[in-house]
């Protein structure tokens, strides 16, 4: 869903709400309003609302009219009734609207707001531009994501329609070819700037534009054919074309645009004053009708975009990092993660790329769009399983061998009983593990099993003597009085005269053997320690290998985070230095602008 | 395929086996899947594409494992290759030049075809005209030309 714009304007700017309603806040941050008598809650600041009787759709007080004032602190607080008020519109000053206003009707509803919004930026602008600004730059922290905030059909060049978004950019949309371009493709570029120059035009004639917003939507298609604002009406009237017939927006190329600056200088005030216009023009068809190409289209499409252009697109323009998808990762970085995020999953480095997407478990991880493209994972992904095999290859090796007889006969003296045969033995434990290894052949399996099973029939006292032999085979330096009974050698330990008594006799005569015999001779002992020496060293090795690795670990980490903050710190110099660039700039109105912007920074400070 | 011998008979699979065994038993119940799947409603033609999709897939599977990332040894490349889990004349196209991507070995059989040419698939996407879609008549492939 498309986040919301929505700045709160200082609580004094509000209206108060209509008796019964009472403001609350969801768990999400929003506000909303509830009304206990009526069991109605909503989004929208009530407002006039309920004071307004919905029967006479009239306007409830034209009092903003030529009084308007430069920041929204001494806004009346009244509001039209019909027309869906976004909170943070309702501080603005209203011009006196004609009565009988048929609002449901989209197109109806869209011209008049068009007009409405023109009459009203074009009176206040200055004023109000430098309070909106910094309302702004006072927020806390910077909005993390680019919103397409207008777009405007290019006259001349039919399908092809101009998207502003939030910060200020521009590009180019070809619904028809579903194509989108930060660079504005050559043949475009005279309608575009004959558009730039219409709206510099307009901005600069200002009262009479405005003087026809005020009228009645009835004299709208005069107003177009009005010589003066007939350039910069233009572009209004197509502009909901698109809306209505444009939709399923995706986009995989684009280039990006460098807006030259005189023009930039008056595309952001410019941009920002339509993109006034056009949240309010967009709710109104949203209300009434299907909109398909909404904001949330533009959006998806933007954020595709931003996706695959990461960094380059905030080198791009002065206004762009604080819209950027928080910092961006270096490739290293996203490689790195990606193959985090395999070791996370535990993902099999011996399966198919195939079944990695075929299982999908790994989409809903964040880490999984670090990389732009498919393409791109697969190859970090060949490289992981690459490396990951290589390893475990290597662990594997490290590994002493195992007897594969140690486990199965152990297995055998725990689970088998002369009651079973061996077919019966073997289908009851076919899927345990140790009568699935490979290693032994079903036919040694079936021998033991059955030798077992004859064994367990003899008198224990031939038992004990056969597992005496055994141990007194063994030589002394495999076994010897410092021999635990628990680490037995596995030349005792593979043979089926030791699985033959039970554990709770066995264990017992053994350890009374072991007492019994002589200690290790020297050299065996030596050998032995030598042995032992070998294996510490291995393990020792092992540890620190295994330390240095998480020591690199948590020096990338650490370099890493710091590489983000230098990143964000960048960004905050470059948003102050465009501030200080920004104050510096002083408009028509000269000082007064910076007045009311230091003015409505206070205000928006204060609460 | 080699006579499956009783388990009891059966020589014990190279080292390595079991990395891999729960991979390729999927791809065999992918292959008997396809094999059961009845093709009523299927042009003729396509019957058999899931098939060698498969198969393909499969041979990819191993060839990657052995010559690609080295996981397998080459015991185990040989014994799978004996054992049918790969198919070693695709692989043998697939180390000549040209030939990286192959789809099936049907496709480059010239003397089936009435100009003796090979099939559609292993023509390069630039010398396709352009949107031009195809799929091959043998086995669905798409394209395979090594410079796509």
């Amino acid at each position: 869903m498309v986040k919301s714009t929505y700045q709160p304007s200082p609580a004094g700017s509000l209206p108060p709400l209509p008796p019964g309603w009472t403001e609350h806040k969801a768990p999400t941050g929003h506000t909303y309003y509830y009304n206990a008598e009526t069991k109605q809650s909503t989004y929208k600041r009530p407002g006039a609302v309920a004071s307004a009787a919905p029967a006479t759709p009239s306007v409830a007080a034209p009092i903003a009219g030529a009084a308007a004032v430069s920041f929204p602190v001494a806004i009346p607080p009244t509001v039209s009734s019909t027309i869906p008020m976004h909170p943070a519109i309702a501080g603005y000053p209203q011009p006196s609207i004609a009565p009988h206003l048929n609002l449901s009707d989209p197109n109806v509803a869209n011209a008049f707001m068009a007009q409405f919004n023109q009459a009203q930026h074009q009176g206040h602008r200055s004023g109000f531009g430098g309070g909106g600004r910094g309302g702004a730059q006072s927020r806390p922290r910077p909005q993390p994501v680019d919103k397409p905030r207008s777009k405007i059909a290019i006259p001349g060049c039919d399908p092809w329609i101009l998207v502003y978004t939030k910060y200020g950019r521009r590009f180019v949309y070809n619904p028809i070819k579903n194509a989108s371009y930060w660079r504005i493709p050559e043949k475009l570029m005279p309608a575009i700037l004959e558009l730039d120059k219409a709206r510099i035009r307009q901005k600069a004639e200002g009262k009479p534009a405005a003087e026809d917003g005020s009228q009645a939507p009835a004299d709208e298609t005069t107003a177009t054919t009005d010589a003066t604002s007939g350039a910069a009406r233009a572009p209004e009237e197509p502009e909901q074309q698109p809306e209505k017939s444009t939709h399923d927006y995706d986009s995989s190329e684009y280039e990006e645009v460098e807006v030259t600056d005189d023009e930039g200088e008056s595309l952001e005030g410019d941009a920002e004053g339509h993109s006034h216009k056009r949240q309010r023009t967009q709710e109104p068809v949203a209300g009434a009708g299907p909109a398909e190409f909404t904001e949330a289209d533009i959006e998806a499409q933007l954020a595709a975009m931003n996706a695959e252009y990461g960094e380059d697109v905030e080198m791009g323009e002065g206004g762009w990092e604080e819209g950027d998808e928080g910092l961006p990762l270096s490739e290293e970085d996203a490689r790195e993660l990606f193959k985090d995020l395999l070791n996370d999953f535990n993902i099999n480095p011996y399966s198919p790329w195939e079944k990695l997407l075929e299982e999908g478990k790994v989409f809903d991880d964040a880490r999984y769009t670090v990389l732009p493209t498919t393409k791109a994972r697969r190859e970090v992904w060949e490289e992981w399983s690459k490396a990951k095999i290589q390893e475990l290859k290597e662990r594997r090796a490290r590994e002493e061998k195992k007897d594969p007889r140690i486990p199965y006969l152990a297995f055998l003296q725990e689970k088998a009983t002369p009651k079973l045969y061996w077919p019966e033995f073997r289908r009851k434990y076919r899927k345990e593990e140790s009568m699935r290894d490979t290693k032994l052949t079903d036919k040694d399996r079936e021998k033991w099993y059955r030798e077992h099973i004859n064994r367990l029939k003899l008198p224990q006292s031939t038992l004990k003597s056969d597992l005496k032999r055994l141990l007194e085979s063994v030589p002394l330096s495999a076994l010897n009085n410092r021999t635990m009974v628990s680490d037995l050698p596995s030349q005792v330990l593979a043979d089926i005269r030791y699985i033959s008594l039970e554990p709770k006799i066995r264990d017992p005569f053994i350890e009374a053997y072991i007492q019994g015999l002589g200690p290790p001779p020297e050299g065996g002992d030596t050998a032995h320690q030598e042995d032992e020496a070998a294996r510490k060293a291995r393990e020792e090795r092992r540890r620190r290998q295994k330390a240095l690795e998480e020591r690199e670990k948590a020096v990338a980490e650490e370099k890493r985070r710091q590489e983000k903050r230098m990143l964000y710190e960048r960004a905050r110099l470059q948003e102050e230095e465009r501030e200080i660039e920004r104050a510096m700039h002083v408009g028509k109105k000269g000082l007064q602008t910076q007045l009311a912007g230091a003015m409505l920074a206070q205000t928006d400070n204060r609460p | 395929m080699p006579a499956i011998r009783p388990a009891s008979k059966r020589k014990p699979p190279p080292d390595g086996f079991s990395d891999i065994e729960e991979d390729l038993l999927i791809f065999a119940n992918k292959m008997k899947d396809a094999q059961n799947t009845p093709t009523d409603n299927v042009p003729k033609h396509q019957a058999q594409w899931p098939i060698f999709q498969i198969a393909h897939q499969r041979s990819r599977y191993v060839y990657e494992l052995y010559y690609e990332k080295e996981a397998i040894s080459r015991q185990l490349y040989e014994w799978l290759l004996k054992n049918g889990y790969a198919d070693a004349m695709l692989i043998a196209k697939w180390k000549k030049q040209g030939y990286e991507k192959l789809c099936c070995l049907r496709c480059i059989q010239t003397k089936e075809t009435n100009f003796n040419s090979t099939c559609v698939c292993r023509v390069p996407r630039a010398q396709l005209k352009e949107d031009q879609e195809v799929q091959c008549v043998n086995c669905g492939c798409r394209g395979c030309a090594s410079t796509d």
